[in-house]
């Protein structure tokens, strides 16, 4: 699964992908000739990142933890925008303000689409990383 | 702003601790900021971070406030009490929506709170500036504590006073000059109620003077701290003004000069002050000396001054050592100082402030230097004041001084000169002083003296003799004459006296007029060394032109017998004429060698075991042990010469020629009759029988060649009226007198 292209975002960052252009584009001034890889290193520490991350939401979930679930949703809330994951960083800023606002509401429909979310922006990362369109 | 070259004026990479524990975003950041010239030490939680702390410091740290485990709030609150971290700038990531957050950063101690952008540049700009003021700040505590640190060392501190707002507020280094903690403050009043109450009112007259004439404050407080210690505490401060030029207060230091005073005092008692003795120097005496001068002048009264010598201290310091002259000039101070009413502490500023009977406290006796001393009276009725006091000092003096595990007697000679009849300068005192105090010595010593104008024409008189006199060896202006000693029956010469002469300007001084100047200043010494040498060249001059084979004798004092080089001296100057050593004697008086026996004694025998013998001058005038006689190494007695004066006249003369020859002969010794003038003495004499004798009768002291002269025209062809008349006396008296026969003389039949 590993690329030896650099991975690029110009031209297929698209709404196909699920992730936001101008996001991507952002990310890739950061390192314009690819020298660094670094849109691949990005989008791989946001793997890495979630595969960490979304167990402690679900057993913090289990365990009625709000305080854990909130900050797992700040974390996935900035690092979801980086990397262009506009709706996932959405949802996650709404799981925040939900608990920070103490509310009653049960969180599992929010967290419910969080999962699906982070499923298609994963997807759409695999396919930018694998250099499928 | 170019990102670039505000990285300029930063030292180096500026050094980023980054904690976030979003991956993405830590990553996303340190590559930001790496690319605008920081270097990134990443660290995803709070326990990390402080882990990566202990192990070497950032020059910020960028901290997510949001963090599972140690949140930001947390980690910048655990840092700040890491070592070096207290200042450590730290930046606070926040969430744009969240206030809360930015109100914990500043109460957990961020130095500054940053909303999370993608902005990069934003980011970075706000490290530079938190970069700029952190150093800025550094600067400024390294600058404060630096001056922190110069006004410790210093002892110095400031203060601030402000009219109308309250006494002066003094920073911490200020209050320290007093010995108070940082906490504490010092108003005016408890600062007064340090100083001793004379200096309280002192000080407010100060300050209400500076006050009045917005001038500059100098003055120096002494405090006594709530220790109990004692400071000085300089104070010194400037007026300010406000826009419309009025004085709104004062700024200045405060400084602990205790130290800087007590060296200075130090100084000023080293510069003034005997270090042996701790009496007044001559510095100091000549000072007091002027001011009493001043107030005589002003109150019409007399001063007196003393100047005390001790009488022949030299030959203590020379026998028993410095070490014990020391001792014995301390002793002597004490008691000197104990004869007046002697005060140590006057200074300038004393003495203007004491009134009209200040100069009462200008009494002292002080240290000239070497073995001289001045007791100076500044006010006096009448001269039996200051012989009272020098009468004083003369008796303290009788007492034994134990010096060296030994008893030494030491007298002293005072000369007296009274302000304004013998002098009106503190110079013209000194020097009459000094006058009347030779005159004392001249006369026998151990006495005061006062000043008479008489005197002064015989000290200058003797001055230009003693430099004379000290230049006469270098122009060759010393010779020596010699009068032979005959052998009457033989009528030959046996050996000769030299006897000193100085030709100065042509005239002849005879020694009387110069050789007790040449003892009194030392000048003795070379004298007496050209002397042996003069002879020991004589000797050899002789040997030549008629095959002389006698001694030479020359007279030295006491004095050079004590030198341990004088055997030297004499090998080194018989050898350089190749005389042998008997060609040179050495006569010494009677009263001299008895003076200094035990120093003149291990003299004596190492000359007599060269071959130089000893001749006792003027025998018979002193107090000789004659026990000390059948000890020493001598060869010679010379009578003296007024025993031979009056011989023939008086029955007493001719007992004590008669003892002395019966002394000589026992003791093997060889008689000389000195000052025979006339037939009748030879005559005597030689019925005695004393057979060697010198005179007017036989020669008169002549110059070397003039001997030669008289040998060749009197002795050899026998022509003088005293030659032949020996025989005769011989035969007449000798059946009389068969035990006082001189040994040399010839058996009879």
């Amino acid at each position: 699964m590993m690329s030896n292209e650099p991975v690029s975002a110009s031209g297929t960052a698209s709404v196909a992908t699920g992730l936001d252009a101008e996001a991507l584009a952002r990310l890739t001034e950061l390192d314009p000739k690819g020298e660094n890889k670094l849109l691949e290193r990005v989008l791989r520490a946001f793997q890495t990142s979630t595969a960490r991350l979304m167990p402690q939401l679900e057993m913090a979930r289990l365990a009625n933890d709000r305080a854990t679930v909130r900050l797992v949703a700040h974390t996935l809330k900035s690092s979801s925008a980086s990397i262009g994951a506009l709706e996932l960083s959405q949802i996650c800023a709404q799981v925040e303000a939900a608990i920070r606002a103490e509310s009653a509401d049960d969180l599992e429909p929010l967290l419910q689409s969080l999962r699906h979310t982070l499923e298609a922006a994963l997807s759409a990362i695999q396919r930018l990383l694998d250099g499928r369109p | 702003m170019n990102a670039d070259s505000s990285a300029d004026d930063l030292p180096g990479q500026p050094r980023v601790l980054l904690v976030d524990d979003d991956e993405v975003n830590l990553l996303l950041t340190s590559i930001a900021l790496r690319e605008r010239g920081f270097a990134i030490t990443e660290a995803t939680s709070g326990e990390l971070a402080l882990a990566a702390l202990a192990g070497g410091l950032p020059d910020v740290v960028v901290l997510d406030a949001l963090m599972p485990g140690l949140d930001g709030f947390e980690t910048c609150r655990e840092l700040r009490v890491l070592p070096g971290c207290e200042s450590l700038p730290v930046l606070m990531l926040t969430g744009l929506d969240d206030d809360a957050s930015i109100t914990r950063a500043y109460e957990a101690g961020a130095t500054d709170f940053f909303v999370k952008s993608t902005q990069w540049s934003l980011l970075a700009g706000r490290l530079r500036y938190l970069l700029r003021a952190a150093r800025v700040r550094a600067e400024l505590e390294r600058s404060k504590s630096r001056l922190a640190r110069a006004q410790d060392l210093a002892r110095m501190g400031s203060f601030d006073w402000k009219r109308g707002m309250g006494g002066p507020v003094f920073s911490v280094e200020g209050l320290r000059v007093f010995g108070l903690s940082p906490n504490d403050t010092l108003a005016f009043r408890p600062l007064l109620r340090m100083l001793p109450p004379d200096d309280r009112s002192g000080l407010i007259a100060v300050l209400h003077e500076v006050i009045r004439h917005s001038t500059v404050l100098a003055t120096d407080v002494p405090a006594t701290l709530r220790d109990g210690r004692q400071r000085i505490v300089h104070v010194e401060a400037e007026p300010e003004f406000n826009e419309h030029g009025n004085l709104v207060g004062y700024s200045g230091i405060v400084q602990d000069v205790t130290d800087r005073r007590l060296a200075e005092d130090k100084i000023r008692h080293l510069a003034n002050f005997d270090t042996l003795t701790g009496l007044p120097n001559r510095r100091q005496l000549i000072w007091r000396a002027e001011r009493a001068l001043e107030h005589g002048r002003r109150l019409n009264h007399q001063v007196a001054l003393l100047l005390i010598d001790l009488d022949r201290f030299k030959i203590i310091n020379d026998t028993l050592g410095h070490g014990a002259g020391d001792e014995l000039l301390m002793e002597v101070a004490r008691r000197l100082r104990s004869c007046v009413r002697h005060s140590d502490q006057v200074m300038e500023s004393t003495i203007e402030s004491m009134g009209s009977r200040s100069h009462r406290t200008l009494e002292a006796v002080g240290r000239l230097g070497g073995d001289e001393f001045v007791a100076l009276l500044p006010e006096v009725v009448d001269e039996r004041d200051a012989e009272r006091v020098a009468q004083r000092i003369l008796d303290l003096m009788r007492e034994p001084i134990f010096v060296g595990g030994q008893e030494c007697f030491v007298t002293a000679s005072v000369g007296i000169a009274l302000f304004p009849r013998d002098g009106t300068s503190v110079a013209d005192l000194m020097r009459n002083s000094d006058v009347a105090m030779y005159s004392v010595k001249s006369a026998g010593r151990n006495s005061a003296s006062l000043y008479r104008p008489a005197l002064a024409g015989q000290g200058r008189e003797k001055l230009e003799l003693e430099s004379a006199l000290h230049k006469a060896i270098e122009r060759d202006e010393l010779v020596l004459y010699y009068q032979p000693k005959i052998d009457v029956r033989g009528a030959k010469m046996v050996g000769a006296e030299a006897l000193m002469r100085w030709r100065r300007n042509g005239v002849l001084v005879a020694p009387g007029d110069f050789i007790p100047l040449a003892e009194e200043t030392g000048l003795i010494v070379p004298l007496s060394e050209w002397a042996i040498r003069e002879a020991a060249r004589q000797a050899r001059i002789w040997q030549d032109n008629f095959g002389f084979a006698d001694s030479i004798a020359v007279n030295l004092p006491s004095r050079l017998f004590e030198r341990t080089d004088l055997v030297e001296y004499i090998h080194n100057a018989v050898t350089t004429y190749g005389v042998p050593h008997h060609a040179i004697e050495l006569e010494i008086t009677e009263t001299g060698l008895m003076k200094d026996l035990q120093n003149v004694i291990p003299s004596l025998h190492r000359l007599n075991e060269i071959g130089v013998e000893i001749s006792i001058d003027d025998f018979g005038t002193g107090y000789s042990s004659l026990a000390y006689l059948t000890a020493l190494p001598i060869s010679e007695l010379k009578i003296d010469r007024s025993f031979i004066r009056d011989l023939g006249m008086t029955p007493q003369s001719s007992a004590v020629v008669t003892a002395i020859i019966a002394l000589a002969r026992s003791l093997g010794l060889r008689v000389v009759a000195e000052g025979v003038e006339n037939l009748r003495q030879m005559e005597v004499l030689h019925r005695l029988g004393c057979g060697v004798m010198q005179g007017f009768l036989f020669s008169k002291p002549q110059p070397p060649e003039d001997i030669e002269t008289w040998l060749q025209q009197t002795i050899l062809p026998r022509k003088a009226p005293w030659i032949g008349k020996a025989d005769e006396a011989d035969m007449a008296e000798v059946l009389r007198f068969p035990d006082v026969r001189d040994p040399r003389a010839k058996p009879l039949g």
